[in-house]
């Protein structure tokens, strides 16, 4: 069947950079207009995704840009992991716009957004090793932008150290592709799936993947390259670090999770995943413990949930991923409305004493979260971390010391969760405020409570939210199927060139 | 004692990698893709050189990806700089020696950059080689003669509507061919400047957009303050 | 490998390079010179990168050069350094912008003092009280007085 160009995936990538680039000029002739560009840009983007999963199905296809064919040149490949992740990006991107702004620092911030929305995007639909690298790097120069926006000395250090971090995974990340490059010649995923076998399972070729394993961990708060995020998310805007903790971290793991699947299918590779996932996570968790302000507290906890999404995606085979996709959204899901919430809770964690009694959902959401977040059943947090142990029992010991850190680091959670939550709910009037917190206000927006009736409707609708992403695993995991996809097999007619 | 740790660890990494250097074949690389490429470009997209086809035509969105790259750093360095207050005292100028070298050179470099920008599918060159010389031109301007002011909007309105141009042509391959970033227009003859269909113009576009983006940078961080006032 | 052929000298220089920028990254602490050394690194990968696509006697990769049929290089790895080159401009650009902002903020590159102001002014907007083991270790009442040091007090400029 054939792909019209209306539902081209090239058009989600290449849309919000043509608003980008133009989105200043408009902005000189109407600042109305210039203000509607972005959204009107980010719903047609997910118009032209929805339009393809109904017409597709879930079947994966692929696109040749330019029409060369792989691995010539670029390919693009769609399936229901890439769908997933893309029709995510947008939806967040949406729910976290920067609504109430005006002039020419407004415009900028759009523009970056949108080129953050582009290269996530295209971090999720491509097939070609280079180019991912390209949409990461982009994806990293509009972030450093995003996260200096408070204007502030400390944001500008905070920035600078982000930078030099970021840049120097990069350049790890490049080397690795250098020593790949060297050793098959081809930078196509399919390609290189059709080559490893000879050529990368080898002390060199795990080299290569470790090398690319720090280089895209920067951006999934992987050990030991995340120094930066604790002091990036306490000074940057809190939509912002929600972007950043929620979106791109995740994009950043399916990378990693692509090379891991399809090139570099070796158990030390996994292994190494694992340790770093499971180091990451304690150090995480802890650091969390001590943490004495709300926004830290989130940056310390994401990293270490992010440890156990590379600890779950770590593991072979449909469960290993469906762990790792379950632990991912639920995390998205749960992040993004804590620092929905961090938006108007700000200061120390000593001056939110006795807001939960003052704004009764905001308290009442933050329970929740807090709830499925450590692993409450019937909450979807339980059922996401009951599939990471179930799958992790049944491998060999280095899991089994990997499981036992999860059970120590819930029991952690859950006591620094329920700590602010006693705070939440203290009765003494004289509340120690900060000097620059923010006065409670009266509602929480409407960002955190969409994602709270998200999360309760995974609860109540969990059977086939878990069949459903089994099914995306199992497809992921089939490597034969996308090369097969990539490169038909000559009997059959030939592949679309759309 | 952090010294000794850091070297350490970097004489680690230097082992390392030599012990990886030393397995790599050099000089007998696979290119599986390579040699395809080689012996199709010229039937393909009809450019003399071949660096260029890949750039602007195997691989045309990664360039994209990097058009787009450099104008988020151009966007984040405004939105991080700000503005120059008005009254603000400007840098000393230049001596004579350097006044007179920045006027002698501006139309040079402005010519050498043109001529790479549009002979890149030709020679060794193209849009982004081009646009870079582009950018220096007026720079060296702007070093010599701090008050010169570059006109920052008008930067912005080109360098949107050149990134725009490189989009549009390949949303109208998309539209008109069926794939994005398609070579359109005919070959034309190998080795005259009017050849390899759209080429030329994506490299053009990409050699106004670059210029003016990184002289508008440059300009911007030039005329920022170093104090608060 | 000691024989010294072209390869090694390449390859050795090339991961020189990379050593050098991540030594200089990771030893120093002064903002200007990590980007450098930052720089210096990424001119080291960028050279890995070309060396990959390197093909014994052969020529550029342009047609109407050579005589038809001499093997050119691999053209991708130039392709792909070349973008690679113009991201690390973009990012060095970027970064001397903020270094810009950083010092107007502060007034110092040293990223050791700079991390201090980081810390405190995050403290303090948060409104959390900053650790006092570092500043002062006796806590918030100063330490009495030394009786050893009070005693014996130097005379005449002897130690």
């Amino acid at each position: 069947m054939s792909v019209t160009w209306a539902m081209n995936p090239t058009l989600p990538i290449v849309l919000p950079l043509l608003g980008a680039f133009l989105l200043q000029p408009i902005a000189r002739v109407s600042a109305a207009l210039a203000r509607a560009v972005g959204p009107a840009i980010l719903i047609a983007c997910l118009w032209v995704l929805t339009e393809t999963w109904l017409a597709q199905g879930g079947r994966p296809f692929a696109v040749a840009i330019g029409g060369f064919a792989a691995p010539l040149g670029i390919v693009l490949y769609v399936d229901r992991i890439a769908l997933l992740f893309a029709a995510a990006v947008p939806t967040f991107a949406l729910l976290f716009w920067p609504w109430a702004g005006t002039g020419q620092e407004a415009t900028r911030e759009s523009a970056l957004l949108l080129l953050l929305v582009s290269s996530v995007t295209g971090l999720a639909l491509s097939g070609d090793l280079f180019n991912i690298y390209v949409f990461y790097e982009l994806a990293a120069v509009a972030s450093f932008g995003l996260v200096a926006i408070h204007a502030t000395g400390r944001a500008y250090v905070a920035t600078i150290r982000y930078l030099l971090q970021s840049a120097f995974g990069s350049l790890l990340a490049l080397v690795g592709i250098a020593i790949l490059y060297t050793k098959t010649g081809t930078l196509n995923l399919a390609h290189l799936a059709q080559l490893a076998p000879s050529t990368l399972h080898d002390p060199l070729g795990l080299a290569s993947f470790a090398l690319m394993l720090i280089g895209f961990g920067v951006k999934g708060e992987l050990f030991p390259v995340n120094t930066w995020v604790p002091e990036v998310y306490a000074t940057a805007p809190a939509r912002i670090a929600a972007l950043l903790a929620g979106l791109v971290s995740k994009l950043a793991v399916l990378v990693v999770v692509r090379l891991l699947v399809l090139v570099f299918n070796q158990p030390e590779a996994a292994q190494l995943m694992l340790v770093l996932g499971a180091v990451g996570m304690v150090s995480g968790e802890l650091s969390a413990w001590r943490a004495k302000d709300f926004p830290r507290m989130l940056a310390f906890s994401s990293i270490g949930q992010l440890g156990m999404v590379f600890i779950a995606f770590s593991l072979p085979g449909t469960t290993g991923v469906l762990a790792g996709l379950a632990v991912a959204f639920h995390h998205l899901v749960v992040k993004s409305g804590y620092f929905a919430l961090a938006a108007r809770w700000g200061g120390s964690l000593e001056s939110l004493s006795g807001l939960g009694r003052r704004s009764k959902l905001a308290g009442a959401i933050y329970v929740l979260f807090a709830l499925s977040l450590i692993g409450v059943p019937p909450l979807p947090g339980f059922w996401t971390k009951l599939i990471v142990l179930v799958a992790l029992a049944q491998h060999g010991s280095l899991e089994l010391v990997a499981m036992a850190a999860i059970l120590v680091v819930t029991a952690i959670e859950a006591n620094y969760l329920f700590r602010l939550a006693v705070v939440l709910y203290r009765k003494d009037k004289a509340a120690p405020a900060g000097p620059e917190a923010r006065a409670p206000g009266l509602g929480v927006g409407l960002v955190a409570p969409l994602l709270a009736l998200v999360l309760l409707a995974a609860t109540i609708a969990i059977v086939p939210v878990t069949e459903g992403l089994r099914k995306v695993a199992a497809q992921t995991v089939d490597v034969a199927s996308y090369v097969r996809t990539v490169f038909p097999p000559v009997s059959l007619p030939l592949a679309q060139k759309d | 004692m952090r010294n000794l740790a850091s070297l350490l660890f970097s004489l680690g990494l230097a082992f390392l990698l030599l012990a990886i250097a030393a397995q790599l074949g050099f000089g007998h690389t696979p290119m599986v893709v390579g040699s395809r490429i080689l012996a199709d470009a010229q039937s393909d997209i009809g450019a003399a050189n071949i660096v260029t086809a890949v750039v602007f035509g195997y691989r045309g969105f990664d360039t994209l990806g990097e058009l787009s790259i450099l104008f988020a750093a151009a966007t984040a360095a405004g939105l991080v700089l700000g503005h120059r207050r008005a009254g603000a005292p400007d840098d000393p100028q230049g001596g004579l020696v350097l006044s007179a070298g920045a006027d002698l050179l501006f139309p040079l470099l402005l010519l050498v950059g043109i001529y790479i920008v549009i002979h890149g599918h030709l020679t060794p060159g193209g849009g982004f080689q081009g646009g870079v010389i582009l950018a220096a031109a007026f720079f060296v301007s702007v070093i010599a003669k701090p008050a010169l002011r570059l006109a920052h909007g008008a930067i912005s309105v080109i360098e949107g509507l050149a990134g725009a141009a490189f989009i549009l042509i390949g949303l109208w391959a998309l539209v008109g061919d069926g794939s994005f970033l398609k070579p359109l227009l005919g070959h034309g003859v190998l080795g005259q400047l009017v050849s390899a269909g759209t080429m030329p113009l994506l490299s053009s576009a990409v050699g106004l957009k670059v210029g003016s983006e990184l002289a508008g940078l440059l300009a911007h961080i030039s005329e920022s303050e170093a104090r608060e006032p | 490998m000691m024989s010294l052929s072209l390869e090694a000298i390449l390859y050795t220089g090339a991961i020189g390079l990379v050593v050098i920028g991540a030594l200089g990254l990771v030893l120093s602490h002064h903002l200007f010179r990590m980007l450098l050394s930052l720089a210096v690194a990424e001119a080291g990968g960028n050279l890995l990168v070309v060396l990959a696509g390197y093909r014994g006697g052969a020529i550029a990769p342009i047609l109407g050069y050579g005589a038809p049929g001499t093997p050119m290089v691999d053209p991708i790895p130039q392709a792909l350094v070349l973008t690679a080159i113009v991201i690390g401009v973009g990012v060095q650009a970027l970064a001397v912008a903020v270094l810009v902002r950083v010092y107007r903020a502060y007034g110092t590159l040293d990223l050791r003092d700079l991390v201090e102001h980081m810390q405190g002014d995050i403290a303090k907007a948060a409104g959390i009280p900053r650790s006092t083991s570092t500043h002062a270790p006796g806590g918030e009442r100063p330490l009495p007085p030394v009786p050893a040091l009070v005693r014996h007090q130097p005379r005449g400029g002897r130690s």
